[in-house]
């Protein structure tokens, strides 16, 4: 625990921590001071004065909470006449040239300056010159949509793109009731974590041409989910909603905060990877290409097993930890050999050195726990004199240089265990479909072997049965999520001490990876 | 304030009444007074021959929906979802995209509203901030042959007119 400093806050006494500033310092005791301009990834900047606040005896007297740090026997007070007046003061000043478009706005209903003013003005406008106009819908490019109305000139977008992405793409142009961000002419937002301004964006003059006008913020739910784009595993909320008489759909992610991950950004490809879950799914089982019912292919599956003097299964590295040590004991029960071999999850030289990685799979470092063999040499051995291959969402032949492995599967009986259409899954003898990650709850382990479980998000309309539910119906030993933390304590020395339910949102870092 | 308090005389607990015969013939002589004076002459009945004659309703009846337009012919409703988010019975079904025309930025590409599931309540008119969804078409009366019929689309809410002069005089 870091040092505690004791202050009094509106005549209350709090313990809170030293050194952090006021807004972060007494955030953590639930006081929350209104601010535009600070933010915790970006630092404090003091340019929006909304955050101002008054120090009893202190000099000087009214200070910006985001630039004071906690000190011992301090005594603020946020609920005095003249701090109400300068909050007020300072909406007003906002909202004079605001067009206060709320309702074509995409971020009503999660605005700061909308809850602010609903909070501490409440006042009419008393203006009675024309406001200023400025433009609307610029395309700043990566996706992002701009509106200068809107902006209260608040600058994150601006520290966003220089301190974090180090890129600059943004600034801000002309003085006073003229200002504006703006982009360079001809130098749009050009980097792979653009979307984050849209977040960052305290009012709506971000917004993401992705998810523009298409769901109000207030319909969607929010369920708090691990991002399965690449080995990073950043923690998100995954924005869902099911229209009246239409299917349950993700609408958007966003960035979770999680200081052992990612911080409080995500990059683009994984905030737009929901287009993934929402589209190209398999959802009805087929035997040599005919719909069934899930019985029949059950049943179907059963023979196909029973026949196999030597079945083979492929896994994919995407699949939760309990569902990959259900997949293994599945294959000692059956007798079967089990692979991880999934090259094609690797895109060389996509990662960088802020969040994202090479490697495409979420969950890979689960594998080498388990102890299921990844080796190309395992899997092409095992496929020599193997009579049946049943792989669970791991297609690990679509990469060219593994077109040998795509020869030896001809004549093999294969079962696909499938979320997505693709040609492999495709023309398999039986296909399963089964839920994707965000229509089941489990644990991921990223490439730092940071351990993060996640809950069930989406329910769809006619849901697909998970992989783990799908294995024990077809002969495995293990029931449920509780039977695979069983059997992973006592099997798997890393996560003896770990208690399932004691993980908290932020995950926890595994030892003796 | 005090509550003004009014004694009710209960009924129907003397012997006489709790034979009911006698009550029944009282009954039936007032009916059968009725039918007597309808016999000579009916004039006086208080009966409309609808449908041929139409009921005079007033231009505060909640009736069928319609969409508004501006006086140049374009589209009100900026798709806020605003009457959706109030609707009660969650009949109004939007769809919106984004509006290239100058009047606003968003637009709906679809407004579904189903009048099977509609209680007209009239929510939906209190909650649009463009007074683009109105309940003034005066259409108190809808019927349809089927499901489908009942559902109304933009197009239909937008072709419906106004069923009431002193409500256009607002749109100036």
């Amino acid at each position: 625990m870091s040092e505690k400093v004791t202050l009094s806050v509106n005549g209350h006494e709090v313990r809170v921590a030293a050194g952090a500033n006021l807004i972060d310092a007494l955030e953590a005791v639930g006081i929350d001071i209104p601010h535009f301009c600070y933010h915790p990834a970006l630092g404090a900047d003091g340019n929006c004065r909304m955050c101002l606040v008054e120090i009893e005896d202190g000099r000087p007297p009214i200070v910006p909470a985001c630039k004071t740090p906690a000190a011992e026997g301090m005594k603020v007070v946020l609920e005095s006449e003249k701090i109400k007046k300068i909050q007020r003061d300072i909406l007003e000043m906002e909202l004079i040239n605001h067009p206060v478009d709320c309702p074509v706005c995409d971020q009503a209903g999660e605005c700061t300056l909308q809850d602010y003013y609903m909070k501490f003005d409440l006042g009419d406008s008393r203006m009675d010159v024309a406001q200023v106009k400025k433009d609307k819908r610029l395309d700043f490019g990566g996706g992002v949509v701009h509106d200068q109305e809107r902006c209260v000139l608040c600058g994150r977008c601006v520290r966003f793109t220089r301190q974090i992405t180090k890129t600059g793409e943004l600034g801000i142009v002309n003085r006073a009731d003229q200002a504006r961000v703006a982009i360079f002419p001809g130098k749009p937002l050009n980097n792979r974590y653009a979307l984050n301004v849209v977040e960052l964006c305290p009012v709506g003059a971000m917004t993401s041409r992705d998810f523009r006008f298409k769901q109000r913020v207030w319909f969607l739910k929010k369920t708090p989910g691990v991002c399965h784009g690449c080995a990073t595993g950043c923690s998100i909320t995954i924005d869902h909603h099911r229209e009246k008489y239409k299917d349950a759909r993700i609408y958007r992610y966003r960035a979770r905060h999680n200081p052992l991950i990612n911080g409080y950004f995500i990059c683009d490809d994984g905030r737009l990877s929901y287009h993934l879950e929402n589209e190209n799914r398999l959802e009805t089982p087929l035997v040599k290409g005919v719909p069934v019912t899930p019985t029949e292919a059950l049943d179907a599956v059963r023979t196909h097993l029973g026949q196999a003097k030597y079945p083979l299964v492929v896994v994919s590295p995407d699949c939760s930890l309990e569902q990959l040590y259900a997949a293994q004991m599945f294959c000692l029960e059956h007798g079967a050999k089990v692979s991880g071999y999934s090259a094609a999850a690797i895109v060389a030289g996509d990662g960088d050195d802020y969040l994202i990685k090479d490697d495409k799979a979420a969950n890979r470092p689960s594998l080498n726990l388990l102890g299921i063999d990844t080796s190309r040499e395992y899997l092409r051995e095992a496929l020599g004199h193997a009579d049946l291959v049943i792989t669970l969402n791991n297609d690990p032949f679509t990469d060219g240089a593994d077109a040998d492995l795509s020869e030896m599967m001809k004549g093999i009986t294969t079962i696909a265990c499938a979320t997505h259409h693709c040609e492999f899954f495709d023309n398999a003898d039986i296909v399963l479909p089964i839920a994707s990650y965000s229509e089941y709850a489990g644990s991921v382990i990223n490439s730092d072997g940071v351990l993060q479980r996640f809950g069930r998000a989406v329910v769809k309309n006619r849901p697909v049965p998970e992989l783990l539910e799908l294995l024990h119906a077809l002969g495995g030993p293990v029931a449920d999520m509780g039977a695979a933390w069983a059997g992973m304590r006592t099997a798997v020395a890393p996560l003896g001490a770990v208690d399932p339910d004691k993980i908290g949102e932020h995950g926890m870092r595994l030892e003796g990876l | 304030m005090a509550a003004r308090v009014k004694q009710i005389k209960r009924r129907g607990r003397t012997f006489l009444e709790q034979l009911y015969l006698i009550e029944v013939i009282k009954g039936m002589g007032v009916t059968i007074t009725h039918f007597l004076r309808n016999l000579r002459d009916n004039r006086n009945l208080y009966v409309r021959d609808y449908p041929e004659v139409k009921p005079e309703i007033t231009s505060r009846w909640r009736g069928r929906h319609r969409l508004t337009l501006h006086p140049d012919g374009t589209v009100k409703c900026v798709a806020c979802f605003m009457c959706q988010t109030n609707c009660p019975s969650e009949c109004i079904m939007i769809e919106a995209t984004e509006r290239l025309d100058g009047v606003a930025e968003k637009m709906p590409a679809r407004f579904t509203i189903d009048l099977l599931e509609c209680i007209y309540c009239g929510y939906c008119v209190e909650a649009c901030p463009m007074d683009a969804i109105r309940m003034d078409t005066g259409i108190f009366s809808v019927t349809g042959t089927s499901r489908e019929d009942m559902v109304l689309e933009l197009e239909d809410l937008l072709a419906t007119p106004g069923g009431f002069a002193e409500h256009e005089q607002e749109d100036r």
